[in-house]
């Protein structure tokens, strides 16, 4: 298994906050799986995400992309995050500008491409995610699905090797979910990496090829649903069996 | 705001390039400005109604409410200019002049005049900015100042000002309904401490977003310009057609009225 990212016994706490948000979080994620990310809320998913293309800096441990470990200066964040896309948890919070279309332009204009290319693959993301009808009108007139997938398409515009996206689909409909997983199968075909914070535990049986469980600012787990699944303890102690077994009464309970 | 916003984007010229239509307004300020004659002024007003109406399509109504608004304004202005209080007799100085209790209300030719010109003038000049505002977005008229090279930090400021102005709307409107719907607005005791929580939340909720806004941007590769593709716009010279007939228009009342009848007061 050749690792495209590794974090070693990662701490982060935000200011003014008692409890650290990520504390002796490790772990190493493969290349070219889809990765499931759970846990609670509050248990350290978007901390953790934000860390992936160097946002946030660990206040102790190392965090290493494609072997090397991550450094901090201008440069290398920007091949960084060509190379790791980030789609946001809240989409307002990612979209600035008043246009559709400029807003998914910004990020192709960074890597300094031409403009030629950046249209065409403003409008190649836009179809994607299907935003197309939706490329001039301002951003504010927008439901939070709409929004949710025009900050994706904004994020695919990139076209990164690893996607990282925080529940990008808890508010969109079960129609573009349908869609959205075709893309992620697509990207995936084609090598890249995919993670994606869920709180859809279907998503984590079904869609994912590996498992991350985080509680409290830590990995507990980390590895294929298969394993997951059979690894009996553990899903007693997270308190996953007892979900899992209400929202999918096929799922073997306790008493197998 | 939202309604200026909505005509902004939903009008049949609203993808004209927006250098035409901002060349039309300009044109008709500095007119209106330069001329400075009261049948000028009118006569702009008219034109720019007329053209809102006519073709871009804005209704009547909305034209009128956003102009009247601003007018408002207007004419509480003109009324100091035109008239003067004071608690004492201006004797010689007007023979206009009005006891009313100890105050004495005054005024002459010239300054009712004055206050003509004022009126007509800003008349003019708000209802040539009121066409681009509401046949403009603001991205249009970003594009346009980063062509007419206006320095980058100032544009920066404008699209983020005015994405949070609609961000900030939004938020305090679903806090507004959150408090509402759990009776924070009850009673005018009650309100007065809902409103004061809401207003210290939204200014914390603004410093958080701004945070969020930069981290968000950085993520995808920001590092000092926010660099976004101009839009293409339809090649209909329509508006500078028209722009060349109202100011030719404008140059001839002005004419008129200055050569033909003279000093004539109402030109
Ligand atoms: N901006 C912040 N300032 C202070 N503390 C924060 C901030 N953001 C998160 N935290 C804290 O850090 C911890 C981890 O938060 P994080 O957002 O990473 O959780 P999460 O797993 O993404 O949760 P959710 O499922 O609700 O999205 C939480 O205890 C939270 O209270
Ligand atoms: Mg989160």
């Amino acid at each position: 298994m050749k690792p495209i990212l590794e974090f070693e016994d990662v701490h982060y706490y935000y200011p003014g906050q008692k409890r650290s948000a990520l504390q002796g979080f490790s772990i190493a994620l493969p290349v070219g799986e889809k990765i499931a990310v759970v846990g609670r809320n509050g248990s350290g998913k978007s901390t953790f995400f934000l860390h992936c293309n160097g946002l946030y800096r660990p206040q102790s441990g190392v965090v290493r992309f494609d072997w090397q470990p991550m450094a901090y200066n201008r440069r290398s964040l920007q091949l960084l995050r060509q190379r790791v896309g980030l789609v946001f948890q809240n989409a307002d919070d990612q979209l600035f500008s008043a246009s559709v279309a400029q807003d998914i332009s910004f990020g192709p204009l960074n890597l300094g491409l031409s403009d030629v290319e950046v249209r065409r693959r403003v409008q190649a993301a836009a179809e994607l995610c299907e935003v197309a009808d939706l490329l001039e009108r301002p951003t504010h007139a927008l439901s939070s699905g709409e929004k949710a997938r025009v900050a994706l398409a904004g994020v695919l515009a990139m076209e990164p090797e690893v996607l990282v996206s925080d529940e990008l689909m808890a508010s969109l409909d079960p129609w573009v979910r349908l869609r959205i997983f075709d893309i992620l199968q697509q990207l995936h075909d084609q090598g890249k990496t995919i993670l994606m914070a869920t709180h859809d535990l279907s998503v984590v049986r079904y869609w994912a090829s590996f498992v991350v469980v985080m509680e409290a600012g830590q990995a507990v787990f980390c590895g294929s649903p298969q394993r997951l699944l059979t690894d009996r303890p553990l899903l007693e102690k997270t308190g996953l069996a007892r979900v899992w077994w209400r929202v999918e009464p096929s799922f073997p309970n306790e008493e197998g | 705001m939202h309604i200026i916003d909505r005509y902004a984007y939903n009008n049949r010229i609203r993808n004209v390039e927006p250098a035409h239509k901002a060349s039309l307004s300009l044109m008709v300020l500095l007119l209106c400005l330069m001329l400075n004659k009261p049948l000028v002024g009118l006569v702009a007003a008219g034109w720019m109604f007329l053209l809102a109406v006519g073709l871009a399509g804005i209704p009547a109504r909305t034209f009128g409410r956003v102009l009247l608004a601003e007018t408002t304004f207007l004419i509480l202005t003109t009324i100091g200019v035109a008239f003067s209080i004071s608690t004492r007799d201006p004797g010689s100085i007007t023979d206009w002049a009005w006891q009313l209790g100890p105050f004495w209300f005054s005024s002459s030719p010239d300054s009712l005049y004055y206050g003509l010109v004022l009126v007509t003038r800003a008349l003019g000049c708000a209802s040539a900015m009121n066409f681009l505002a509401l046949t403009t977005p603001l991205v249009d008229l970003v594009d346009l100042f980063r062509r007419w090279r206006v320095p980058p930090l100032l544009i920066d400021l404008m699209t983020v000002i005015y994405r949070f102005i609609f961000v900030l709307l939004e938020s305090l409107d679903r806090m507004y309904m959150a408090q509402d719907s759990r009776l924070g607005y009850h009673s005018y005791r009650r309100g007065m401490i809902s409103a004061g929580l809401l207003g210290s939340r939204l200014f914390i909720d603004a410093y958080q977003r701004s945070q969020r806004l930069q981290i968000a941007l950085e993520s995808r590769g920001y590092t000092s310009e926010l660099r976004t593709l101009p839009s293409r716009y339809k090649d209909d010279r329509t508006v500078l057609w028209v722009s060349v007939a109202v100011a030719v228009s404008l140059l001839l009342v002005w004419a008129v009225g200055n050569w033909v009848i003279g000093n004539w007061i109402i030109v």
